[in-house]
């Protein structure tokens, strides 16, 4: 089925605007009227992008991030209506261009997982939290907008001047959360509590079934002293504000 | 459940940069010419955190009038229903009354986030109309278009703007969401009388209404960026409104190079002003 005369002028416009090099306007427009658009449309996409992306922006500079933006403008269909979705939609892209950085996926989602936890909807904690009390025979209950997170590269440490070179020989483990306050927070964590955290994240082991079971998988010689070491860890990310408490 | 009459008066369109001042002066003489607040579900459909505390406080504060940017009533992809099921929600969680979208279209397969122009044909007339049908019966309300400013013309066109614009109210049975800003943006680029332009709407139909800044980039071309102060021929524009139709909820808009709230009171008690001793429109109307 063909398009109405005033569709098929609307994608020639658009398409225009997604790529004036190759894309043709649509017959007889003016075209100083038009670059109005090109330019509008454009600019407000990188400030979009750029405002969610500062450190991808500037370890590429800011011509290979200008023409990056181009490129998804031109390939990528962003799907969401909302715009706070579109650092999502440009990580969407990233996965699947060409000629990047290796680590740059890596980086862009790390600046993108802290916009998405600081505006996470999370609806709160619908189990009751103890607080002040043992953490060790219970469950401990996370923030509830928190992520578990490793990474092929330092992406905490890159910058124009620290570019990797290749990635790392064991992933770079983060905590992030949003703390009582709503700020964002990232904790570096080692593999043994990274271990922790993921075991006990769907809130169905307690601290000291998880614990015994890291010891386990690590062959600790000294299971207690494992356990007394991590209880420190887990009051610790108690205090920070990374776990709320004990499900009662 | 929030009725239509809670949006009346002047209001301001929030910006997250306002919320602090907003907050700190709640309650003041500062602010008391704002009677309502207006948000794009867009920007805060799903958003909780810090932004979310923010939008209920609020939301307890002011009525709330929400204008959408994305529902892309005149673009080529289907309605989609999926986001206005979700817009719905939105607006019966925070009790918003009144959902404005634009007479534009920001979609071609994928979104552009910004509002293009909608060449003004019948068979478009017939087209956008049916989707505002469609949003109405969705969200179960009515809903008001705005007049859009825009930059290009369409060489297809086979009717000029105020003709579509009625065309198309005439056709959905919708209200109107008139931007006077818009109507004076478009005249300077297009070459017409804005009072001329304003005499003709059906005013039986407005609303709502919107009021903004410019950048004046040429004698001829008028970028819309809400930018500017307003300008003295948009206040006219407005005074004369009033004066033909009654007043009605009357919103400033200020979206880029955003002043300080004191300095942006000013317009909205300026609003607040021209409406004194001026009848609304809705009791003409009734």
């Amino acid at each position: 089925m063909t398009l109405p005369e005033f569709q098929q002028y609307q994608l020639q416009f658009a398409g225009h605007i997604r790529d004036p090099q190759i894309k043709p306007k649509p017959a007889m427009v003016q075209a100083k009227r038009m670059r109005v658009y090109t330019q509008i449309v454009f600019n407000n996409l990188v400030s979009s992008v750029s405002a969610c992306f500062p450190i991808c922006k500037k370890v590429l500079g800011k011509r290979a991030w200008k023409n990056l933006v181009r490129e998804f403008f031109i390939q990528h269909q962003c799907k969401s209506p909302l715009f706070r979705k579109i650092p999502e939609e440009f990580l969407q892209f990233l996965k699947t261009v060409k000629g990047t950085p290796p680590y740059l996926y890596s980086l862009a989602h790390y600046e993108w997982i802290e916009l998405a936890i600081s505006v996470s909807e999370t609806g709160g904690n619908a189990e009751q939290i103890d607080a002040e009390g043992e953490l060790l025979d219970k469950q401990p209950v996370f923030a509830s907008a928190m992520a578990l997170l490793s990474y092929d590269y330092p992406v905490h440490k890159i910058s124009p001047r620290h570019k990797p070179a290749e990635s790392l020989a064991e992933p770079v483990h983060l905590l992030v959360f949003r703390n009582a306050e709503d700020d964002v927070r990232f904790i570096e964590l080692n593999p043994a509590t990274a271990r922790l955290l993921h075991l006990l994240q769907d809130g169905a082991m307690t601290s000291r079934q998880a614990l015994e079971q890291v010891a386990a998988e690590l062959q600790h010689p000294n299971p207690q002293a494992a356990i007394q070491f991590g209880m420190g860890v887990l009051g610790d990310l108690q205090q920070q504000g990374a776990i709320l408490g004990g499900k009662v | 459940m929030a009725s239509i009459s809670n949006i009346q008066g002047t209001g301001l369109g929030l910006k997250r940069e306002l919320i602090p001042q907003l907050q700190a002066s709640y309650g003041t003489s500062l602010i008391a010419a704002i009677d309502f607040l207006e948000i794009a579900p867009e920007n805060w459909i799903g958003v909780g955190g810090r932004a979310g505390k923010n939008l209920a406080w609020l939301a307890e504060r002011f009525p709330l009038a929400a204008h959408g940017l994305s529902l892309s009533l005149g673009g080529p992809d289907p309605l989609n229903e999926t986001f206005l099921q979700q817009v719905k929600q939105f607006l019966d969680r925070y009790q918003i009354p009144l959902y404005t979208e634009h007479l534009s279209y920001c979609s071609d397969g994928g979104y552009l986030y910004d509002l293009l122009p909608i060449p003004f044909t019948e068979e478009a007339v017939r087209y956008v109309a049916a989707r505002i049908h469609r949003t109405q019966d969705i969200l179960e309300r009515r809903i008001a278009v705005e007049n859009a400013s825009y930059y290009v013309a369409a060489p297809i066109s086979e009717m000029d703007e105020l003709t579509f614009l009625k065309a198309v109210l005439e056709e959905a049975d919708c209200d109107l969401h008139l931007d006077i800003n818009n109507v004076y943006v478009n005249s300077v680029n297009f070459g017409f009388d804005p009072h001329a332009f304003l005499r003709e709407i059906p005013g039986k139909r407005i609303v709502y209404a919107h009021i903004a800044g410019h950048d004046q980039e040429a004698p001829d071309l008028i970028i819309d960026t809400h930018g500017q102060d307003v300008v003295d021929p948009v206040w006219a524009l407005l005074k004369e409104a009033y004066a033909l139709f009654g007043t009605f909820p009357t919103l400033l808009e200020r979206d880029t190079n955003i002043p300080p709230l004191p300095v942006l009171m000013k317009e909205v008690n300026y609003i607040a002003e021209l409406q004194l001793g001026q009848v609304p429109r809705q009791l003409l109307a009734s």
